[in-house]
């Protein structure tokens, strides 16, 4: 058996994420620029402007499902201006590490964009301020998963092959490989980052909402919407079993069945556009 | 909303997503197609575009329902869970109407 990471160096060589060879030079690059406190709004926007292809990707995310605009954004100076600098944060981030997702686990994009479109709706039925940052909450929850994967390929996958043999949830089977879990791993760089405590929150106890303190809102929508896509099953993944959702966040939400119906409708229409986008995108 | 390839338009049709020519919107979504407008799109070179209506699923409806109770596996002691997959029962019937 591999040896068990204890959770402190676990968390060092987390964060440490600028060091590892398989991270791509520009994740590391805006890794970096994220740890800066003083980043400013103009800062960010001319390094995305710089980059073509993150321009694009970021655009393209902002003018999804997923954030909901009736009118077209076109620029990046746009873009910032309606959704504010902790929001293109995490998109910088998303797409950045989400190219990573999709070559190393199957269908955790398309569950990943799922969960922001159905924590946005949420949100903005809930009436909270800011439903874009918690978009970005649904878009990065599992991003521990990713890192996990990175530095540590066999006990993640020991870990997954034992969810499956045992029946027991991922997050279950990281705690006896790890010590610690992708949510733990999120939480860790989302501090780093300098997120907002709803962010950190939001994706540290992501499978177990009751322990939030300052987020609980935040953290139920993202429990929940986790759950929701999950059993609506995506068309890479249709066989994870749904992580069971909590009363209490449940009831917190009160979504009614028409909600929940509607829901699904909108990850069902969400589903067919973006399959409609890898095509086009990948004729060019 | 479903994708349809420009040679499967009919007239009538009705675009769910705006078609563009570069960065320009040639036809708005809601726009209803027309004999000239499927020809004119067909001549773009563009592969798919998106119209209203249903889309086909890509699997039977028996396989689709048989992967919800393997996605709800030991869930049945909960009313939330339960609750939760009643409607999204209803929910993939509805998609194969
Ligand atoms: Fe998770
Ligand atoms: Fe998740």
């Amino acid at each position: 058996m591999t040896e068990i990471p204890e959770t402190g160096e676990l968390r060092a060589k987390v964060e440490s994420i600028s060091a590892l060879p398989t991270v791509p030079s520009t994740l590391k690059q805006i890794s970096s620029m994220l740890e800066n406190s003083r980043l400013s709004v103009n800062e960010l926007g001319s390094f995305i402007s710089s980059d073509p292809a993150l321009t694009s990707k970021i655009l393209k995310m902002v003018n999804s499902a997923a954030y909901g605009f009736p009118n077209r954004i076109s620029s990046i100076s746009h873009a910032v201006m309606l959704l504010g600098l902790n929001v293109i944060r995490g998109l910088l981030l998303g797409v950045s590490v989400f190219d990573l997702m999709q070559k190393h686990i199957v269908g955790l994009w398309e569950h990943s964009m799922g969960c922001a479109t159905v924590s946005r709706w949420i949100a903005q039925k809930k009436g909270i301020k800011e439903p874009e940052e918690v978009s970005v909450c649904g878009l990065l929850h599992d991003i521990g998963k990713v890192i996990l994967l990175l530095h540590y390929p066999t006990q993640f996958d020991n870990a997954s092959a034992l969810a499956r043999e045992k029946g027991i949830t991922q997050h279950e089977a990281e705690k006896i490989h790890f010590d610690a879990t992708h949510a733990d791993v999120g939480s860790w760089l989302a501090m780093k980052w300098r997120f907002p405590i709803n962010l950190v929150e939001a994706i540290g106890f992501h499978h177990q909402p009751h322990l939030s303190r300052q987020a609980s809102l935040e953290t139920a929508i993202v429990h929940v919407s986790d759950a929701l896509v999950r059993a609506k099953g995506t068309v890479g993944d249709n066989y994870t079993r749904v992580p069971e959702i909590r009363p209490s966040s449940w009831e917190l939400l009160g979504l009614s069945d028409d909600d929940v119906m509607e829901i699904f409708n909108i990850l069902e229409e969400t589903a067919s556009e973006e399959a409609g986008e890898k095509e086009c995108q990948e004729a060019y | 909303m479903r994708k349809a390839a420009p040679q499967e338009l009919q007239p009538g049709m009705v675009l769910a997503k705006p078609v563009l020519r570069g960065t320009m919107v040639f036809l708005n979504e809601g726009a209803v197609l027309t004999e000239s407008a499927i020809s004119r799109i067909e001549s773009m070179g563009i592969d798919n575009v998106f119209i209203e209506g249903k889309s086909e699923q890509p699997i039977p409806r028996d396989e689709a329902m048989a992967l919800v109770e393997n996605r709800f596996r030991n869930h049945d002691d909960s009313p939330v869970m339960m609750r939760v997959k009643k409607i999204l029962s209803e929910h993939i019937e509805k998609l194969y109407d």
